[in-house]
């Protein structure tokens, strides 16, 4: 376990740690979903950083120089991750447009006509 | 080729309503009769394979279906272990029999309701859409499998609770439904990650077998009960549900509860399978207990403020979810130890009993409140009243739900309450009496909306309830009465199979 | 060892069969009343403390929010802080999500 393996570690878990913040105190909706989208990120790179292994090459076959690969399913989960946040945060900025069409305001402390 | 059919079911019952959902806007570009068959016979088939997948392992045992291989049991060997594997046995019979009925009743009500809206075509796909997500999750034995459906699930629903649009509340409610939902999903991405990253696999079965208990993992498996349990409703994470409850179409609010109930079953199955070797159960039981009574009493507590007649039953379910999270808590804690065959076996039959009551009798209650909504036009009880003068059968039909919601008897809801009570009074006297108390609420609360809604003065009505939902709320009250006449038969032959799929009969 | 079993404790047949008998009973008791009486539909007037009944009937009925509201008015120190916690505001929504985890996974740890 060398610096160059726990680094990625400690960006995955400031990413969370940054995109957590922005949900909980920011009160702006936008501002909210972006920082839904810092959490994706930090998730996903997550899951890549679980595959390396050291003094491996990426898992490509055309033209691959003759060394053994990183592990591939990570990166394939990673994929699927990433296709559902692009989905989710396209679902949620259009909820956004329709609730500024009908409240006139995207802070979140106005948005709670149902509340208790 | 050599196909046997009853073998195939698993994989249909989760293709059939993926295949339907995206014939369904085509079959709404010709005309609209035709989609709705296209609709009704998607739900139909899917009945089928379920019932099919039913009677295969109530005859023949379980098995587990392979994606990809030749023969689709050839079990897990070392080729095949990184394919995504389905599970067919009684806990996901259990789990797909609740799901299906509730979702056929929902799907024929939802031809009388939503008559007048327009758009239909894509209300029906995100219903078969959801419907494929939450048979996905109960159904399947792979982690990774389950953060997808998982996902399918929420992204589906919330469409489907937006679907009004021109209100703005129904956006509102889906929002926030939303934002905690991908929020929970990515924890459950990262928890998936710990256990990719410390053992190489992501299958349930071979978890189970390399499981050790570290601190990595401890810190995994609670971060997947905590996500699990938001998504069930309990309580200090169910701000969203009274919201999304009352704000969604009035077909779909039975189905938002069934996807509860699929996290769930979710849930139990992950404990009690995957997890069981490497925590310590009083610990872990301990926060199922927590977590239940919490649920039950904050949940009837608000709904003795509310005004709001969809608002008062979403309540009601988040304090019905308590009780069945209670009572495997009960049963979780005490196992390994001797108690377990005492009282704490027929803790976990009251309680996957109650499961699949819950779905049956909730999903009538919040049918009947659909017709009072439709008929009346608004969801307010203080405007509501004497509307047992014009609808007849749906004052029944709200008698027999709201009767088996608040445990009286003979009715169903009674005898899966009489089992909790009785064995959960041997672990602890405190949470019998707890559990008591909610229930005498909860019928102080059904009589309110009784009294409210169908008693009084004749105020004079404009539409006429149509015959298709009088139709499906009389499906779900005859499985109703057949679980509250036969409550042995069905805790022996559906219940008690489902634990000992899990590992733990005794 | 105690084995409670469904079929022991509780079987809905005889349940119903029993209150088949006893509202027969109760029907036979009924039928020996007096005759000459009959039904109407007036069944006098409310009382409401005194005051005058109002002529329109649909103001006779109790709407939702005043029902129980005794019960409401006694437990009002355990029902407002909790319905003040039930703010509508997103962010408190993952606070609470937040505030478990934390304190499950400490739970856990401990034990």
């Amino acid at each position: 376990m060398n610096w160059f393996t726990v680094f990625p570690l400690i960006m995955v878990v400031t990413l969370i740690i940054m995109g957590l913040y922005v949900v909980l105190f920011k009160k702006n909706l936008i501002k909210i979903i972006m920082g839904i989208a810092l959490m994706q990120n930090g998730a996903n790179l997550f899951l890549v950083s679980l595959a390396y292994r050291e003094g491996y090459v990426a898992p490509i076959w055309t033209s691959a120089p003759s060394a053994d690969m990183v592990l591939p399913t990570p990166h394939a989960l990673t994929l699927t991750s990433i296709v559902i946040g692009v989905a989710t945060t396209a679902l949620m900025l259009s909820f956004v447009m329709m609730i500024k069409k009908h409240y006139g305001t995207i802070n979140s402390d106005e948005v709670r006509r149902c509340r208790e | 080729m050599n196909v046997d059919l009853l073998t195939q079911s698993p994989v249909f019952v989760l293709a059939i309503p993926l295949l339907f959902a995206f014939l369904t806007p085509l079959a709404n570009k010709v005309s609209k009769e035709l989609r709705n068959a296209v609709f009704l016979i998607g739900l139909l088939l899917t009945t089928l394979f379920v019932s099919l997948m039913a009677y295969e392992v109530y005859t023949m045992g379980s098995w587990i279906y392979v994606f990809g291989a030749e023969q689709p049991t050839t079990g897990l060997t070392t080729q095949s272990f990184f394919r995504i594997t389905f599970l067919a046995d009684g806990f996901s019979v259990l789990a797909a029999l609740t799901i299906i009925i509730t979702a056929l009743g929902a799907g024929i009500y939802s031809f009388g309701h939503m008559k007048e809206s327009n758009g239909l075509g894509k209300f029906y796909t995100l219903f078969l859409l959801t419907l494929a997500g939450v048979n996905g999750m109960v159904l399947t034995s792979d982690l990774f499998n389950l953060f997808v459906w998982f996902e399918v699930t929420s992204i589906a629903s919330c469409g489907l609770i937006a679907y009004h649009n021109d209100r703005g509340e129904s956006v509102e409610a889906a929002l926030k439904y939303m934002i905690i939902s991908v929020i929970a999903g990515l924890l459950l991405l990262f928890s998936i990650g710990f256990f990719y990253g410390e053992y190489g696999v992501l299958n349930y079965f071979l978890i189970r077998d390399s499981m050790t208990g570290s601190l990595i993992d401890i810190l995994a498996i609670g971060m997947v009960m905590v996500i699990l349990a938001m998504k069930a409703s309990s309580v200090p994470m169910h701000m969203w549900a009274p919201d999304a409850y009352s704000e969604a179409p009035e077909p779909i609010t039975p189905f938002i509860a069934i996807t509860s109930l699929g996290s769930l079953f979710v849930l139990f199955r992950l404990l009690f399978f995957v997890f069981r070797g490497a925590v310590e159960t009083s610990a872990i039981g301990s926060i199922l207990i927590i977590l239940g009574v919490l649920s039950m009493f904050i949940g009837v507590s608000m709904a003795l403020k509310q005004s709001d007649l969809k608002r008062l039953i979403a309540y009601l379910s988040v304090s019905q979810v308590g009780y069945m999270m209670m009572a495997v808590g009960v049963g979780f804690a005490t196992l390994g130890t001797g108690d377990y065959g005492i009282f704490g076996a027929r803790a976990m039959e009251g309680g996957l009993f109650h499961m699949i009551n819950d779905g049956v009798y909730k999903a009538l209650l919040f049918l009947s409140a659909g017709g009072i909504v439709y008929v009346a036009d608004t969801r307010d009880l203080n405007k509501l009243g004497g509307l047992a003068h014009h609808m007849p059968y749906t004052t029944f039909f709200f008698i027999i739900g709201g009767l088996s919601i608040a445990g009286i008897p003979p009715l169903s809801g009674f005898s899966s309450k009489l089992l909790i009570y009785k064995s959960v009074y041997l672990y602890n006297p405190v949470l019998a009496i707890i559990a008591l108390v909610v229930s005498i609420v909860t019928l102080a609360l059904i009589g309110k909306i009784f009294f409210n809604a169908f008693l009084g003065p004749d105020q004079g009505v404009g539409k006429k309830i149509p015959r298709s939902m009088i139709l499906a709320m009389s499906i779900l009250t005859i499985v109703v009465v057949l679980f509250s006449l036969f409550p042995n038969y069905v805790v022996a032959e559906i219940v008690v199979p489902a634990i000992e799929a899990l590992g733990v009969g005794a | 060892m105690i084995d409670i079993v469904l079929q022991d404790i509780w079987s809905p047949i005889i349940f119903i069969l029993v209150g088949i008998l006893v509202s027969l009973i109760a029907y036979m008791f009924y039928l020996m009343g007096n005759p000459d009486y009959k039904r109407t539909k007036y069944k006098g007037d409310p009382f409401i403390s005194g005051n005058r009944p109002p002529t329109d009937l649909k103001e006779l009925h109790v709407g939702g929010d005043n029902v129980y509201w005794g019960f409401t008015k006694a437990l009002r120190k355990y029902l407002d802080p909790l319905v003040e916690g039930h703010t509508g505001i997103v962010n408190d929504y993952v606070y609470w999500f937040v505030v478990t985890l934390a304190v499950v996974l400490v739970f856990l740890y401990i034990m």
